[in-house]
């Protein structure tokens, strides 16, 4: 990829750097208030070393002005690892650059980047993929895990990568362009698109009731209501389940309670023996 | 037993501890657990089973900034556990699996966002040492600290439970096992709401009951819905693009203060509606 081919050697070698500690950004979590700050300093580390090689005071002001909260979708978050490699680099080299710059970027971007980023990466790619895997290691073969991680994590880790080399040579503005251009909203909408196409086949394939109730007929074969169902709508039940679901959460009811309610509705549904 | 339980608690620990430590690559996943622990205890084939039906049970269980439904490895390799070596039946396995993940959920988002606040003013303190190798040991060291202690739930859980579970499920009536049967039938509905929760809008929605019915009706595979999806999204994405740029243009030549080229953007612009109008 051309990106790649405009940086020096040496940030190369950066960048490279932060793109491999990136993958344990989230080893730690620092509770509530500073999140994954740890994981974030320990990855752009190689940038600060090298850019504030004869300034140990630059350094390590440097580090406490990233100890703020930090948390982003980890497979597009080293776009702002790069972002931020780039400009303190910047503030290594002109002293008229104002360092807090780059810590209100970099806190401006965390909420639009994490819900592109968990939209795609985990409502469409890891759906897709555990879609191919279930359907494989339901007939018990071992190739539905393998192929699932295969499915997800090579488009996740490629994205990760290049991410690293946009964040540092496309610089601030371009998710700004990319919003003003309206790419940004194009993106959206093909992710959601396929994402729920991929929920309602899931929903259908995933979502099972089976009701075994049945109204016996005086010289002839008891009447299935399970039948009727599925003339009427195949795999009703389950939709409607789903959408009832939906419906409560959209309530703001806590997902606990859903969860609870289906397990009760479930059992009580067996014991007068509908299931 | 304690075997068994120390398998189980070192399952939790590389499945869900490495996920964290090196990149989120899904190795937490049902999928994945479930193959990883029915290896361990030697019967892979029902751990892949259990996998895949747990996967869709957890499909909405994602840690999304530090908020979980449900823990999906505790889940996993208690289920699996329990199905392997206690010979518990695999619904009634299932069905266990979701209390227990809920629980660990719990006890998780405590460790993460609650107790591991205690490392807060250290992480600053190294900051201002400028001490690279302390934040670097910092950094790791949680990790080992959060996920050590968390295994050791499905230490205890699994010594102390094995015996009350294996004479609970010797108990359980027939109708009442069809009942936590069909949770694992009925759970995943959960899931998918909180997915949905995250993508729906009216405007898209038609597509959820696309993807549902070429399913039920039309029995395609998954990957034969996520290619017809694909092909929307291209056609769809074609076309929005198509019209971005006209509307770009039309914003452009308004903004120029010509009479000349006004009116001939609102030509343009009337003649797009036209043309918007009959295709």
């Amino acid at each position: 990829m051309k990106l790649t081919k405009d940086v020096s050697p040496t940030d190369k070698k950066i960048i490279n750097r932060i793109f491999w500690r990136s993958f344990t950004v989230f080893a730690s979590r620092v509770g509530a208030t500073k999140a994954h700050a740890p994981g974030f300093m320990y990855s752009i580390m190689p940038a600060l070393d090298e850019y504030y090689k004869n300034d140990k005071e630059g350094h390590r002001k440097a580090m406490m002005r990233h100890t703020t909260w930090y948390n982003i979708t980890q497979n597009v978050g080293t776009f702002v690892m790069g972002l931020v490699a780039s400009m303190e680099k910047k503030t290594a080299q002109d002293p008229h650059f104002d360092p807090e710059t780059t810590v209100a970027i970099k806190t401006s971007l965390m909420g639009p980047l994490s819900g592109i980023g968990d939209s795609i990466f985990w409502g469409v790619l890891r759906v897709i993929a555990a879609g191919v895997g279930i359907s494989l290691a339901s007939q018990g073969s071992i190739l539905g895990p393998l192929l699932f991680l295969i499915i997800y994590n090579v488009p996740s880790i490629l994205t990760r990568y290049y991410l690293t080399y946009m964040g540092f040579t496309l610089g601030d503005t371009f998710i700004q362009n990319m919003y003003e251009s309206g790419s940004m909203k194009l993106l959206n909408k093909a992710a959601s698109t396929l994402g729920l196409m991929m929920i309602g086949c899931m929903t259908a394939t995933m979502v099972q009731f089976k009701s075994k109730l049945s109204i016996p007929i005086t010289g002839g074969k008891p009447i299935l209501i399970q039948t009727y169902l599925d003339q009427l709508w195949k795999g009703l039940v389950p939709l409607l389940v789903t959408l009832g679901c939906y419906w409560l959460l959209s309530k703001k009811v806590n997902v606990n309670w859903i969860l609870l309610g289906v397990l009760v509705l479930a059992i009580i549904l067996g014991l007068i023996g509908v299931v | 037993m304690l075997q068994t339980a120390f398998l189980a608690a070192l399952c939790v620990f590389i499945c869900l501890g490495g996920n964290w430590l090196w990149g989120q690559t899904m190795i937490e996943r049902p999928l994945v657990v479930g193959t990883i622990m029915g290896l361990i205890m030697g019967d892979m084939r029902t751990g892949i089973l259990i996998g895949a039906s747990l996967e869709a049970i957890f499909m909405g269980a994602v840690d999304i900034g530090g908020a979980l439904s449900a823990e999906p490895v505790t889940a996993t390799v208690l289920a699996t556990t329990f199905a392997i070596t206690l010979g518990v039946n695999t619904k009634a396995a299932l069905a266990l699996a979701v209390p227990i993940g809920v629980f660990a959920a719990f006890i998780l988002m405590f460790m993460k966002n609650v107790v591991m606040n205690i490392f807060a003013p250290l992480v600053d303190k190294v900051a201002s040492d400028d001490n690279s190798k302390g934040l670097t040991r910092l950094h790791f060291g949680m990790w080992f600290l959060n996920y050590f202690i968390f295994s050791l739930v499905t230490f205890f859980a699994v010594l102390a439970g094995a015996r009350p579970v294996q004479q609970l499920v010797a108990k359980i009536p027939a109708n009442l096992m069809a009942g936590l049967a069909a949770t694992g039938g009925l759970l995943p509905a959960v899931g998918f709401a909180i997915l949905m929760r995250m993508l729906w809008s009216k405007q898209l929605s038609p597509y959820y009951f696309l993807g549902f019915i070429l399913a039920a009706y039309m029995n395609l595979p998954s990957v034969a819905v996520a290619a017809v999806g694909i092909i929307i999204v291209v056609i769809q994405w074609i076309r929005d693009k198509q019209i971005m740029d006209i509307e770009n243009k039309q914003k452009e030549m308004v903004a120029m203060p010509h009479n000349e080229n006004q009116t001939k953007s609102t030509e343009t612009a009337a003649e797009q509606e036209e043309e918007d109008f009959f295709s």
